[in-house]
């Protein structure tokens, strides 16, 4: 009886902690209202459909899901064999906490995979997305 | 003067005597600076092993660092300051490096430590099935075999392709 109890505070709690914004969304959701007057917030579903989304390219099929494997929770690897840190916080505290580098890897890798920069709405629906990934 | 003379004489013999009797060298001091940028040793390892400024001539490094948006397929751009940075470090550090920059045979692409004559040369009893295995990765990828490769260490008694 005590156990279900604990179980029902800690649920209670969560949509509380989902509410606590990451530090770099309002940014980007400042530059979102820019590119857009209709912005009308941020998307943790269409984060996650950026995530899986599939290009070819090239010879091959790209997606984010080649380099930071189809759970970002887990360690990747580049197609030049190096093991890339899972992407999610809860794994890595330290991602998504630079914005600078934020900013260098959204340019790179949305290049290689859609082969053009992401919107400042894309990127805020992909943080809410990961940075919410328990 | 005549000691100069035998003193170069001693470091040409050290690289390789039969290449060298073809003229052609592979490069020569490969061991990785210590004052080496910590932006160059971040920046240039995030994707792949971190390579040696003395594997490439100057030339070829620069040519590398003026096509990082379209390096090899992949976007490697850099912002201004951190491009500079390392660009200064890769055109001095190869100082002892004289070879001619090989173009790479894909179009396109800069020069590669990997398809140089000297890499062939080094190489060629080394079957392509070899560098193909899943544990190399392929012919870029010289920390497969040369476990200190990223310190500048490619002495032959410390090769292992990994099966
Ligand atoms: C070709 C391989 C590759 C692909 C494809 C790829 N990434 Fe990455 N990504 C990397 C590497 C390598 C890093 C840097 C690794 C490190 O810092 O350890 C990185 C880092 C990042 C970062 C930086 C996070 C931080 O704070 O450290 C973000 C954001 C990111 N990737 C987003 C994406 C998104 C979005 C996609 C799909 C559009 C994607 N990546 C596809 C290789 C890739
Ligand atoms: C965003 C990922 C990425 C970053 C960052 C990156 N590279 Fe690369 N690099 C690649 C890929 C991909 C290849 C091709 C690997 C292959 O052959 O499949 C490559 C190949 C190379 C090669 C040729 C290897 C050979 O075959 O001889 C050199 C040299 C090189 N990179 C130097 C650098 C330098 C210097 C930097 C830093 C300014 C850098 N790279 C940063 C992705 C990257
Ligand atoms: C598949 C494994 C493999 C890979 C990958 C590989 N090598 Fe080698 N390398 C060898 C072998 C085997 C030899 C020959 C050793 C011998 O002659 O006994 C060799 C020899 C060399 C030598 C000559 C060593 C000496 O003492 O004369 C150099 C220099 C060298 N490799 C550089 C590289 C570089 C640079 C790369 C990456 C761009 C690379 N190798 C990738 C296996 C590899």
């Amino acid at each position: 009886m005590k156990n279900h109890w604990i179980v029902l505070a800690c649920c209670l709690s969560l949509p509380a902690l989902a509410e606590t914004e990451h530090p770099l969304l309002p940014g980007y959701a400042a530059q979102a209202r820019l590119e857009n007057p209709a912005f009308a917030g941020f998307s943790a579903e269409r984060g996650q459909a950026l995530y899986v989304a599939e290009e070819q390219r090239a010879d091959k099929t790209m997606s984010c899901t080649t380099c930071h494997t189809a759970d970002p929770r887990k360690a990747g690897k580049t197609p030049a064999h190096r093991k890339v840190e899972p992407l999610a916080p809860v794994a890595n505290p330290e991602r998504f906490s630079d914005a600078q580098k934020v900013e260098k890897w959204f340019r790179r890798n949305c290049d290689d995979v859609f082969a053009r920069e992401c919107t400042a709405q894309e990127k805020g629906d992909f943080i809410t997305w990961i940075s919410g990934l328990q | 003067m005549a000691l100069a003379l035998s003193l170069a004489g001693f470091s040409l013999a050290d690289d390789d005597e039969h290449h060298e009797r073809q003229g052609y060298k592979r490069p020569k001091r490969l061991a990785v600076p210590s004052d080496a940028p910590l932006v160059w040793r971040e920046e240039c390892a995030a994707c792949h092993m971190l390579y040696a400024p003395g594997l490439l001539p100057a030339d070829a490094w620069r040519e590398q660092m003026r096509t990082l948006a379209d390096h090899y397929g992949s976007n490697a751009s850099l912002d201004p300051l951190q491009e500079q940075e390392i660009l200064d470090f890769l055109v001095r550090a190869p100082a002892a490096n004289r070879l001619p920059t090989e173009p790479s045979p894909t179009a396109g692409e800069p020069p590669r430590i990997s398809q140089t004559r000297w890499f062939e040369r080094k190489h060629d009893e080394v079957s392509a099935a070899k560098f193909a295995r899943e544990s190399v990765g392929g012919r870029f990828n010289c920390v497969a075999c040369h476990r200190d490769a990223e310190r500048g260490d490619f002495d032959d008694d410390r090769v292992k392709i990994p099966r």
